[in-house]
């Protein structure tokens, strides 16, 4: 394979990413605030922008993989992924706009009236977007060392210092269209590679899978994995539960002028999620019959077209594919990097320019060294991790902070700290050691099925424990979250602070 | 049209208005059944593939089985249930507020 084509095609999405940040910052000056500049953009911008932040290294390139390696038990992922947003919408979405507040410590902060309850959420959300931005990392050596030959290290290091750069700039968030664009590259990117490839495969008298596989590969909970029934039910509760919690998800719901325009965005995210995710998934089946030897690996999309086509046509197209890709790590990590970068800025140094540009390096430098450390696993499981630390805190806050009058900064705290330390815990083991055998290890790698219930359970009895702590100033909360927000009252003193 | 701020008993006395109530009460008849729905939907595809393997891997369509099919509607029946409960909002719960709105604004003017 000829690496001049890949190489062109990372520098021009590279080169377009830091252009894009410099120019941005012109252009995130006119438009004062990002949250209010944005409440202008229609629920098709805002839902390719949302799509094209969400849809990361795990979902274009390891979907593919789990599926080659795993069959059908692994199309659990991408509707995991999208029924999460369904749940967001149904849920949580309308009070969490009445609330004013734009991030998961802002929530936190306002409902609870506990600035412990707020560190503790920033913490989580910084350890949560490490988790996140470390599988993004890794997945950019592994392409760059497919195309170029290049160290592991290098792909990494590279995304991470265009993120960093645009992030200390404060471009490439503010404007929506960029991160709409991104999407469209993503499915361009998955799209007309597959079109050839469905070619060539008809043209090569549409080979079928093996007996072997019709009759295990292609049924879900066949494949032989040990505990698949409960792998699968706890993949599905961190994912539908996850994405409420995820810190570069939740900030884009405020873009929509009223809950109308949001519940509108939504129903395109979720068209647009599902179109996307059915490419992965055919990538994942032909790579079954072409290239069964790279089970285990997240390089399918990328072998295939040069595997199947060949000559220039296939480097051309392996060239789209690469900077798909990179499209992917530097959306992905641009809007983590942005998240995490806020809350150590503000709630951890001192606030400000400064503190900020130091919390964006810090944000990437944490997960890059864990790239380098950790060992090397499938990332779309990665991410599924991230989203189990998701669900087993921010998801029960959430839900029982909106639904629940008798949530205490207590209840509150001792959930967080228990449910997010267990599945922090599982995380850990999992990405440092292992993989361990038996159940033991089945729950290590898919925590969210025990930790879920247990940080619900935990945080509901502190709470109903310590009735004397319930927040003086819950009735009026409880109102502004549940009234419909073209309501013109006031809605208490309480407003973001701003960084 | 904003309340003042000392002057709570606009939203106390909305709050324990038959209208506000019945916004919740429909919102909470609507979106807990259906969340609880849903999940048991998503729940039964792995009860039925852990179970139900042959119905599974009932062939359709050349290699197309059963299987694929459901997986398939899954990502259907999620942009399904998200249409309707926009239309449910839009059709129920809009109004309702809309009205609750009118009336608020005729007490705090």
């Amino acid at each position: 394979m000829s690496t001049a084509y890949g190489v062109t095609a990372v520098v021009l999405v590279v080169l377009a990413a830091v252009l894009i940040g410099a120019f941005g910052i012109r252009l995130s000056r006119t438009t004062s605030d990002f949250y209010v500049a944005s409440r202008t953009v229609s629920p098709l911008w805002n839902a390719s922008a949302i799509g094209g932040e969400y849809l990361s290294a795990a979902s274009f390139l390891g979907v593919a993989g789990l599926i080659l390696t795993y069959g059908a038990d692994m199309l659990w992922l991408p509707v995991g992924w999208t029924g999460g947003y369904l749940v967001l919408l149904v849920l949580v979405s309308a009070p969490l706009r009445r609330s004013g507040a734009y991030t998961l410590p802002d929530f936190a902060e306002a409902r609870l009236e506990s600035m412990a309850v707020r560190r503790m959420a920033g913490v989580l959300v910084v350890l949560i977007g490490w988790l996140y931005l470390m599988p993004q990392f890794q997945s950019a050596g592994l392409v760059l060392r497919a195309i170029t030959g290049a160290p592991e290290w290098a792909g990494g290091l590279l995304v991470a210092a265009v993120v960093a750069v645009n992030v200390m700039s404060g471009g490439m968030r503010s404007i929506t269209f960029v991160q709409a664009f991104q999407y469209w590259l993503k499915l361009t990117a998955l799209a007309v590679p597959l079109a050839f490839l469905l070619l060539a495969w008809r043209s090569g008298g549409a080979p079928g899978l093996s007996e072997r596989d019709v009759a295990t590969w292609a049924l879900p909970l066949s494949s032989g994995r040990e505990y698949g029934l409960y792998s699968t039910y706890s993949l599905i509760l961190a994912t539908f539960l996850g994405t409420m919690g995820l810190p570069h998800v939740l900030v884009r719901f405020y873009t929509n002028p009223d809950g109308r325009a949001a519940r509108r965005t939504t129903l395109v995210v979720l068209s647009l999620l599902g179109a996307f995710y059915l490419l992965p998934a055919v990538y994942g089946a032909l790579g079954r019959i072409y290239v069964p030897e790279l089970e285990g690996s997240d390089t399918v999309v990328l072998t295939l077209p040069g595997r199947l086509i060949g000559g220039v046509a296939g480097d051309l197209l392996t060239a789209l594919v690469t900077a798909g890709a990179f499209a992917a790590f530097l959306s992905t990590s641009s809007g983590l990097t942005v998240s995490v970068a806020g809350v150590i800025g503000q709630d951890i140094l001192k606030g400000g320019v400064r503190s900020f540009r130091a919390a964006a390096v810090l944000a990437v430098i944490v997960p890059l060294g864990l790239a380098a450390l950790a060992r090397s696993l499938p990332v779309a499981d990665v991410v599924g991790l991230a989203f189990a630390v998701a669900a087993s805190s921010f998801c029960p806050l959430l839900v029982l902070g909106i639904w629940w009058r008798r949530l205490t900064p207590a209840g509150a705290m001792a959930g967080l700290l228990v449910g997010g330390g267990l599945a922090c815990g599982a995380v850990l083991m999992t990405i440092g050691g292992g993989p361990y055998p038996g159940l033991l290890g089945a729950m290590l790698a898919q925590p969210a099925a025990w930790t879920v219930p247990i940080a619900f359970l935990v945080m509901v009895l502190v709470s109903l424990l310590t009735p004397g702590r319930i927040p003086p100033n819950v009735a009026r909360t409880m109102v502004r979250l549940h009234t419909p927000e073209i309501l013109d009252l006031d809605r208490g003193d309480w407003r973001p602070r701003s960084s | 049209m904003t309340a003042r701020q000392h002057d709570s008993s606009v939203y106390e006395e909305i709050q324990a208005g038959e209208q506000f109530q019945e916004l919740k009460r429909r919102f909470r008849a609507w979106a807990f059944p259906m969340t609880a729905a849903f999940l048991g939907w998503y729940l039964l595809y792995v009860v039925l593939s852990g179970w139900a393997r042959d119905f599974m891997g009932t062939k359709v369509l050349g290699n197309i089985n059963v299987a694929l099919i459901f997986g398939l509607l899954q990502f259907v029946s999620t942009f399904g249930i998200a249409w309707a409960y926009s239309r449910f909002a839009e059709k129920k719960l809009d109004p309702l507020a809309d009205e609750i709105r009118h009336q608020a604004e005729g007490k705090t003017e």
